[in-house]
């Protein structure tokens, strides 16, 4: 899976999870500010990516620093980077 | 203590037969029934009633996502009754929040369907990573009362009555006891439900079901007919405007009828088989609440279910205290059992009968069994006034509820 693929994917979730216009799904958004997503949507998020990229990442700390879209397209990255999660 | 006066001024309903009150009355009006044969429920082991009456779930999106997610179908629906009573009572949105008005609703379970994918996602894994964070909200015994209260910004008490077949009509009782004694201006009572075949399947064990109709399916249930044989679950909400007589009045308020007396009481004899002498003991009590006498009732809008013992039970009970001259329908026949709705939305339509002064009959009731007859059945409509009425609630668990209800005369209404 490469880069667009994986950012296609998380976009597809903010549209259809929590139904986020396209044209508002820009990197830079702040998922909490400009997204208005809130601490239970993100719960409902860490589920979904798992689902999608057949990942475990409830436990992992970095979650924690996400604040952008593109911190999670980064965060997805990594992880299919690192090898430790299958990012398929 | 001088207690205070509880008028209904507003009332709203998603029910199978559509999805506002009109629909409802006029469905029942043109005698529709919405029962109807559940295609997939086949798949089910043991299952034998195959027959429901769903309501639809519809323009959920007007609904923000933030509130709808912690929502299961019966909270839409309960959400979308409440904000058509509070349209019709003409309460704003402000109001709500100042901590005088109560938010009441009641259900046998949490949404039957969430609690099923629930256990479809955790129980076969043992995994509860799956689970979303959403689903328990909509599991629980109060998520209707819960989820209405949090989307309407709600602020005075909230609560929710899970008594099964009685939990409307407790709602409405409990939001009747809380104006009465002052510490509610208005209450929005009522309750929801869902049908599932998991709780089809939860009378369906117990041989409560209607079974042999599947393939007939408006053809059931008959309450109090000699071939009745068992309830049909139906689905949907309906809620209404319970509020102090004298700010009814001071607000040029519409007012349905004034809530005059009301009861609740336990069985305490069996889990599942009904009493008449539970039922006796709570219409009895309800009347004497509202300071009537069984021959000032004008109509009886019955439990009757359509199960062989239960609708005999109530037509004894009925028969003991009232004799063969007030008129008793059940509406099951046109919407099923709602359960833990029924008790609202079938008051919702006796109310329009109070205000047509039309009894609507009993669907499917075209000869009475044996051991129902001595009781006044309305097999076809009937032209009658109607001043005061009586709505029973029986449900499971030996809890009976009776609701004492008395025609306005200080504004005119309009229902359907």
């Amino acid at each position: 899976m490469d880069k667009q693929e994986i950012i296609d994917k998380i976009n597809q979730v903010f549209e259809k999870s929590f139904e986020i216009e396209k044209g508002k799904l820009q990197p830079q958004a702040n998922i909490f500010e400009d997204l208005g997503l809130d601490s239970l949507d993100v719960v409902d998020l860490v589920v979904v990516l798992q689902q999608k990229f057949g990942i475990k990442i409830r436990d992992d700390q970095r979650i924690r620093n996400i604040r952008t879209l593109e911190d999670i397209y980064k965060f997805i990255l990594i992880l299919k980077d690192e090898g430790k999660n299958t990012v398929n | 203590m001088q207690l205070k006066r509880v008028v209904i001024t507003g009332v709203g309903a998603v029910s199978p037969l559509g999805n506002d009150v009109p629909a409802l009355i006029n469905g029942i009006e043109q005698r529709k029934s919405a029962v109807r044969y559940m295609e997939d429920w086949n798949q089910y082991i043991g299952l034998r009633s195959l027959v429901a009456a769903p309501a639809e779930v519809k323009n959920e999106k007007l609904i923000p996502r933030q509130n709808r997610r912690s929502m299961g179908r019966m909270s839409i629906f309960a959400a979308q009754a409440t904000q058509q009573a509070l349209s019709d009572a003409d309460i704003d949105r402000e109001a709500l929040s100042t901590g005088r008005i109560g938010c009441i609703i009641g259900s046998t379970t949490g949404s039957a369907q969430s609690l099923t994918e629930t256990f479809e996602i955790m129980v076969p894994t043992k995994d509860l990573t799956q689970l979303n964070s959403t689903k328990f909200f909509q599991c629980i015994s109060h998520t209707a009362a819960m989820n209405v209260s949090q989307y309407l910004g709600i602020t005075g008490c909230v609560m929710a009555t899970s008594a099964a077949c009685a939990s409307a009509l407790q709602a409405i009782g409990a939001g009747y006891d809380l104006i009465r004694l002052g510490k509610q201006d208005a209450v929005l009572c009522g309750g929801a439900e869902e049908i599932h075949p998991t709780v089809t399947g939860s009378f369906d064990i117990l041989f409560a079901t209607s079974t042999n109709y599947n393939q007939s399916p408006h053809k059931t249930p008959r309450p109090f007919d000699i071939k009745r044989d068992g309830l049909v679950c139906g689905e949907g909400s309906g809620i209404l405007v319970l509020e102090e007589y004298e700010m009814a009045v001071a607000r040029k308020a519409k007012i349905y009828a004034e809530v005059i007396g009301y009861h609740t009481c336990g069985n305490g004899a069996h889990i599942s088989q009904s009493s008449r002498t539970g039922m006796v003991s709570c219409i009895s009590n309800a009347l004497s609440n509202a300071h009537v006498e069984p021959k000032d009732v004008d109509y009886i809008n019955a439990h009757a279910t359509a199960t062989v013992q239960g609708d005999k039970e109530e037509a004894q009970a009925i028969g003991e205290i009232f004799g063969d001259h007030v008129p008793v329908s059940s509406l099951k026949g046109y919407i099923g059992h709602t359960l833990g709705a029924s008790g609202a939305l079938e008051l919702i339509a006796s109310l329009a009968m109070m205000e047509k002064g039309c009894i609507y009959p009993t669907l499917n009731l075209e000869k009475a069994g044996p051991d129902c007859e001595g009781i006044y059945h309305v097999m076809k409509p009937l032209s009658k006034e109607i001043k005061i009425m009586v709505k029973n609630c029986f449900a499971f668990g030996g809890i009976n509820a009776a609701l004492v209800c008395k025609r306005s005369n200080v504004q005119k209404m309009h229902i359907g």
